[in-house]
């Protein structure tokens, strides 16, 4: 029993990482239909560099600090320069777009910081053992900040009026700029909310899962997993996508065989497509003529 | 749009250009003349998931290459030094060392893992260049005529793991692995190995090189309840690992591999790394060997140099290097640059002192290192400590 | 169609193969050796890319199956280099039929993510397999031997490999140019369209996954054989994104442009891996990336042709573009011909039920289109289908051509049911139609469009892509029926112009046109008339009746309700999603209930002509003809 509940915490505690970066892909994509592959290279660019900015003497929070706005600024940068001046986006061309952008992410992050994994300092409290679980008190901080940020995210594109008239520009681009709202900025406001979403996960996941210049590749496909899981469009559905991944991966590994667990991913991820399209957790949508 | 256009002509321009100069036919030095600069290549793992070997090594090799050639070089011929970053990649190897056979060197250095090793290996063998891998697995020289290596076949190092297991009494064995080609063959080995003495392993958990996660490996030994663990593979790594196995409690003492022989290691395993045993070579307790190892002063040497020029001490992967380089140099200067005459001499190698372990090759065995190559070091205070016997 | 153009290209290309390795240095040609592998992968994802429009971030998977089979037979089972190569190509084609079958389902970037991650399976399958080696994989991959040869150095390899290349640019290019090009170019535009003239879209998109994936694996046995060892990293990401890189800066779906492509980025790679350490001291390897980053993002935004398309516009500018003739405004054709066209001997007789609709119902949500329709129509009569908006006649329209599929009922041609099947199959049945939004092949030229129609009456298919003469001929026969057509509707002047650049009505004509090269049966046009002048009108309305009087049987949908009366045989009216009348013209233009719904009033109400309301007076005069 203790076994499951290792294991348990353990996939929670990836899970979160990967709900984190699952609900910047959704964040984006719930406006403009643009698949940002970048995503994953956010968390690892502020996870690297909060640690230089901790290595050179910034107290810990502020080094974080640092690491998300960097991730936040770089976000608005490819929205603006990047998915911007394209005229007629399809979600395809921003697949390979990104890609792009993400391939000379990694080897910049690779110049800058060279080929080695590092990790960031533990957020401050003690690791304890209850039920015979080891608990790492990072584990909980990653599950706790994930959760906050999941109820106010999703709050925010629910029920706040902003966040209703963002999702409104992927649906209808042309009412919703018939309606007053600037399409072009709520794309822009997407991709920081992204970038926070991002870089909230790197600095969250440095202290266990250090970050590296190529820690992006893995992250990002795994986060675009778990939101096709939630139906790419929903932020809740995100952050449960990324939970049960995680958890499942985790069990995988325990149970069945530890070199499987990267590949758990992508075989859920192909099953998932080729059953339900509209993915897992999202709720039947009458079919449009 | 007209502008659009044109940037990118313009671009497109550019970037040809950039292609040019990678065109620019590269330079033909060395050969198999006696006289001008002898021709070394170095192919390393520098870049990708081979960077803690790769980048050490290199250093070793540049820092050599500069004191051998401040003292005159080799009977008055400068050695010139070509490095070349395989990615750690097989295609990367390969091609580098079609490069190095187009410069006609007249001996390649190289790489620091095995599967880029056997990349390369195929090259060596069919255009008779004599080549010194640092790579850990035995494939990279079985039955090789051109290819030796200086990093210490996993046979003596688990070795050493077996008689250590015997002289505690352990008889079970859980073994965690690198699922790179680094822990291939780490638990048939041991199996074979420790037969006769009744110890075998009792579960195998895999990792990946570059996990970060090792709760589902942990908790699986956790559960085999082994006499002891034994953790296989490079840090980072086999430095989470080992923190892991820690946190989760694991009371039953813990082993590691030769290859955590830096200091990368302990810095990444901190607190987490004291109490484990792991047979490694000589150089991380250089200090505390006795005056009378014939290892000493050469290991002491080293260390010394490699500090003054690069501010941090050498890891094995750096003492690898420096077997490969020596090697190669003492080739050169006992019969030139003949790479035939090269390859015999290296085949009769006897009691070459060097940092990895005292060599003595045969044309049975190109890697010249029994179990005496290592020694059992623990981890005390986050520091190396010979282990007490 | 540019042959003859395109044999000098494929002359340079040969002479420029067989001198490289010549005049070359050896480093170079070394690299050459490597554009040309990995730009047989790349020939493929741009086929696949340009053609079936599909992604394939997952090529790297079918290099490494055809690396890791090659590798397995010549050194394990010890199979002839020629005969392993053909196992392990069809292996690698066999893997992409299996996985194509259900993710081609998917939507364009679902695809191209689930291929992403079949990259991934495949480097996680290899590494835990001891039986495929493993992390070290299969090493000791012997060097071409032929006739006592060893085919070693880079030169050597360089030509034995030339020869592969220029034949997998000449059978991809034939694809390009052949029926399949021109089908999977025509569902690129519209694959509505394309469905309903007989292109399995599923189908030839599977045909084309899998010959990329051919070409993937084709490249991995030429790669195991130079490097002599395949692991796990042959299926890496970076590689699918170095093949993606390759197709999209060399120009997606244009063959040359994947040869192009190929060579720039190999020697893009090594002239960064140059230039970068000089420029930063101490970095090296694959900081080369941030080049191909920028190169992927730059092309994409800024040259989306990619290079072969800089290429064509270069050329274009620079060739004097021939006089186009004036087109004349009208139509060419006899305005007083009746005579019968387009009839076949295997057409049901007059007068035999062509198509039969059965208790249609469909629902959307809450809200039901159609309840309960049905009618049938048959050889050799013109059939009409009107009622107010909102009847549902398009909803009807579409359920019959095959492109909604219906919550009940059915829809029988010739007593195969049809509904709720693909619209191909309507059309393997003879059975095509027009659309109201027109569907037309905007990247071809009007010939294009029609030839796009003859899809069915041909057969060439991928083998005879390869073997050019049976496909040639089957073209010439092709372009000689599309003269016909062009002639019949009146649209011959144009027929090489592009389609896109023709007024609205005449985009009409090419598309009754193009359903007309289909020799169909029974022909379903929608809206036909809208847009079209009153001398256009005639003259559509004279091609019916002749195409009538050939034995076809023909539906159609229209708002004029007058032009329909005076057209069909028999009419049926719709309103609100039932059949409220069906009968000949002048028994519906009376039809109390048919004047009601039009004029938006309840069954019970009175209709005068000599109400009061002038609206009320315009429109029984209207519906009286007078």
């Amino acid at each position: 029993m203790t076994d499951l509940g290792q294991l348990l915490l353990a996939g929670l505690s990836v899970g979160g990482v990967y709900a984190l970066v699952a609900m910047g892909f959704a964040a984006i994509y719930a406006v403009s239909g643009v698949l940002n592959l970048t995503q994953g290279e956010f968390a690892a660019l502020a996870g690297l560099v909060a640690i230089s900015a901790s290595g050179n003497g910034f107290p810990l929070p502020l080094a974080a600090l640092l690491g998300i706005v960097t991730v936040v600024v770089l976000a608005l940068a490819i929205q603006r320069l990047i998915i911007a001046p394209v005229r007629r986006m399809t979600t395809l061309l921003s697949i390979i777009l990104t890609l792009g952008v993400s391939t000379a992410l990694k080897a910049t992050m690779l110049l800058i910081w060279g080929p080695e994994g590092r990790g960031l300092d533990p957020l401050p409290g003690n690791d304890f053992t209850a039920a015979g679980v080891a608990v790492r008190s990072q584990y909980l901080w990653i599950l706790g900040v994930s959760v906050v940020v999941a109820v106010a995210v999703s709050w925010f594109y629910e029920r706040t009026l902003a966040g209703k008239a963002l999702r409104a520009c992927a649906e209808q681009p042309v009412a919703a700029r018939l309606a007053g709202i600037s399409v072009a900025r709520a794309s822009l406001v997407s991709f920081g909310i992204a970038g926070l979403l991002g870089g909230i996960a790197g600095v969250l996941a440095s202290p266990v899962y250090f970050s590296a210049w190529d820690s992006g590749l893995a992250l990002g496909l795994k986060g675009f997993v778990a939101a096709t899981l939630g139906g790419l469009t929903s932020i809740r559905g995100a952050f449960m996508g990324g939970l049960v991944l995680g958890v499942v991966e985790s069990l995988v590994a325990g149970y069945i065989d530890t070199g499987l667990r990267d590949a758990v991913a992508f075989v859920v991820l192909i099953v998932v497509l080729v059953a339900r399209p509209d993915g897992v957790l999202r709720r039947q949508v009458a079919a449009r003529v | 749009m007209a502008g659009i256009r044109a940037l990118g002509a313009a671009a497109a321009v550019a970037a040809l250009l950039v292609a040019t100069a990678g065109c620019a036919e590269k330079d033909t030095g060395g050969g198999t003349d006696e006289s001008g600069p002898i021709a070394v290549g170095a192919i390393l793992d520098i870049t990708g998931a081979g960077a803690s070997l790769g980048v050490p090594e290199r250093k070793t090799l540049e820092l050599l290459t500069k004191k051998l050639n401040d003292a005159g070089g080799i009977n008055g011929r400068k050695l010139e030094l070509t490095v070349e970053d395989n990615q750690s990649t097989e295609d990367g190897a390969a091609k580098a060392m079609n490069q190095m056979v187009s410069k006609k060197v007249d001996l390649v250095i190289g790489a620091s893992r095995t599967g880029t090793s056997l990349a390369m290996r195929a090259i060596a063998e069919t255009n008779e260049l004599p080549m010194l891998s640092m790579a850990a697995n035995v494939k990279v020289v079985d039955g090789a005529k051109w290819v030796f290596k200086t990093a210490q076949n996993d046979s003596a190092v688990l070795a050493n793991v077996v008689d250590y297991a015997k002289s505690k009494g352990w008889k079970t064995i859980g073994l965690a692995r690198d699922s790179s080609a680094f822990g291939e063959g780490v638990a048939e080995t041991l199996n074979s190995l420790g037969k006769a003495d009744g110890i075998s392993v009792v579960a195998t958990e895999k990792f990946a090189p570059d996990a970060t996660e090792f709760t589902a490996q942990m908790v699986n030994l956790r559960n085999a309840k082994a006499d002891a663990n034994l953790i296989w593979g490079i840090p980072p790594a086999a430095a989470l690992a080992q923190k892991t196995y820690k946190q989760l409690g694991i009371t039953a003492p813990v082993m590691q591999s030769h290859g955590i022989g830096n200091q990368v290691f302990l810095d990444t395993a901190g607190p987490a790394a004291d109490g484990l045993i792991a047979p490694v070579g000589r150089l991380v307790v250089a200090d505390q060997l006795p005056a009378n190892d014939p290892q000493k002063s050469v290991l002491t040497t080293f260390v010394n140099n490699y500090k003054a020029a690069y501010n941090e001490t050498p890891s094995t992967f750096a003492g690898h290097a420096w077997d490969a380089f020596q090697l190669a140099v003492d080739a050169f200067k006992a019969v030139g640059t003949d790479k035939q005459k090269v390859r015999d001499h290296l085949e009769q190698v006897k009691g070459f002192v060097g940092i990895t372990g005292v060599f003595t090759m045969t044309p049975q065995d190109h890697s010249g290192l029994g179990k005496e190559a290592l020694v059992l070091v623990t981890v005390s205070g986050s520091k190396w400590q010979l282990a007490p016997a | 169609m540019a042959r003859g153009r395109e044999w000098i290209g494929f002359a340079v290309f040969a002479v420029l193969l067989t001198a490289f390795p010549l005049v070359a240095p050896e480093s170079i040609v070394d690299i050459g050796v490597y554009a040309l592998i990995y730009g047989i992968a790349a020939l493929g994802l741009s086929l696949l890319m340009g053609l079936a429009g599909q992604v394939n971030l997952g090529q790297a998977a079918f290099f490494a199956i055809g690396a890791y089979t090659q590798g397995m037979l010549v050194t394990r089972y010890g199979v002839a280099l020629p005969v392993a190569a053909v196992v392990a190509v069809a292996f690698a084609m066999l893997a992409a039929l299996l996985v194509g079958l259900p993710l081609l389902r998917l939507r364009g970037h679902y695809l191209a993510l689930a291929t992403l991650g079949l990259g991934i399976i495949v480097t996680v399958a290899a590494t835990e397999s001891d039986y495929l080696g493993a992390t070290s994989g299969i090493y000791g991959i012997a060097k071409p031997e032929f006739g006592g040869r060893r085919y070693d150095s880079a030169a050597e390899f360089f030509w034995l490999l030339a020869p592969v290349m220029f034949l997998a640019v000449l059978f991809a290019r034939n694809v390009v140019a052949g029926r399949i090009g021109r089908a999977l170019g025509a569902i690129n535009d519209s694959e509505v369209a394309a469905e309903c003239l007989g292109a399995d879209t599923f189908r030839l998109r599977l045909q084309v996954f899998v010959l990329s994936a051919g070409y993937g694996g084709l490249a991995g046995v030429a790669y195991v054989h130079w490097i002599g060892v395949v692991n796990p990293n042959a299926a890496n990401f970076p590689l699918s994104v170095e093949f993606l890189l390759m197709a999209v800066l060399g120009g997606l779906g244009s063959v040359w442009g994947a040869v192009i492509g190929a060579v720039a980025v190999e020697f893009l790679d090594e002239g960064l891996r140059d230039v970068i350490p000089r420029l930063i001291p101490h970095a090296s390897g694959e900081v080369q990336l941030i080049g191909f980053g920028v190169a992927l993002t730059a092309v994409v935004l800024f040259v989306p042709g990619g290079l072969y398309d800089l290429w064509r516009r270069a050329v274009t500018r620079l060739r004097r573009r021939s006089a186009t003739p004036a087109a004349p405004s009208g139509s060419t054709v006899d305005t007083t011909d009746e005579t019968p066209v387009l009839s076949r001997p295997d057409r049901p007789a007059p007068g035999t039920t062509l198509l039969s609709v059965e208790g249609l119902v469909r629902h959307f949500g809450g809200v039901t289109a159609l309840d309960g329709v049905s009618f049938d129509v048959r050889a050799g009569e013109i059939f009409g289908l009107i009622g107010p908006n909102g009847a549902g006649k398009t909803t009807c329209f579409n359920i019959v051509s095959g492109v909604l599929a219906p919550s009940g009922g059915s829809v029988r041609l010739r007593g195969t049911r049809i509904d709720g099947r693909k619209p191909h199959v309507s059309a393997r049945a003879r059975a095509t139609r027009t659309f109201q939004n027109l569907q037309i092949f905007g990247s071809t030229t009007v010939r294009g469009n029609v030839a796009v129609g003859r899809h069915l009456r041909g057969r060439a298919g991928l083998l005879r892509a390869a073997l050019v003469l049976p496909a040639r001929a089957e073209e010439r026969a092709i372009a000689r029926s599309v003269d016909e057509i062009l002639a019949l509707v009146g649209i011959a002047d144009a027929a090489d112009r592009p389609a896109a650049d023709l007024s609205f009505g005449r985009q009409r004509l090419v598309e009754i046109a193009r359903a007309l090269a289909l020799e169909p049966d029974l022909l379903l046009l929608d809206e036909p008339m809208a847009g079209l002048s009153g001398g256009e009108r005639a003259d559509l309305a004279r091609l019916l009746r002749r195409l009538r009087a050939g034995g076809m049987a023909i539906v159609l949908v229209e708002h004029d309700v007058e032009a329909v009366l005076a057209l069909a045989d028999r009419v049926a009216v719709l309103d609100d999603g039932v059949l409220i009348a069906l009968g000949r013209p002048d028994e519906v233009r009376h039809d109390p209930a048919v004047v009601a719904a039009y004029l938006g009033l309840d069954e019970d109400d009175e209709v005068d002509e000599t109400a009061d309301d002038p609206v009320v007076r315009a429109a029984v005069r209207e519906l009286d003809g007078g």
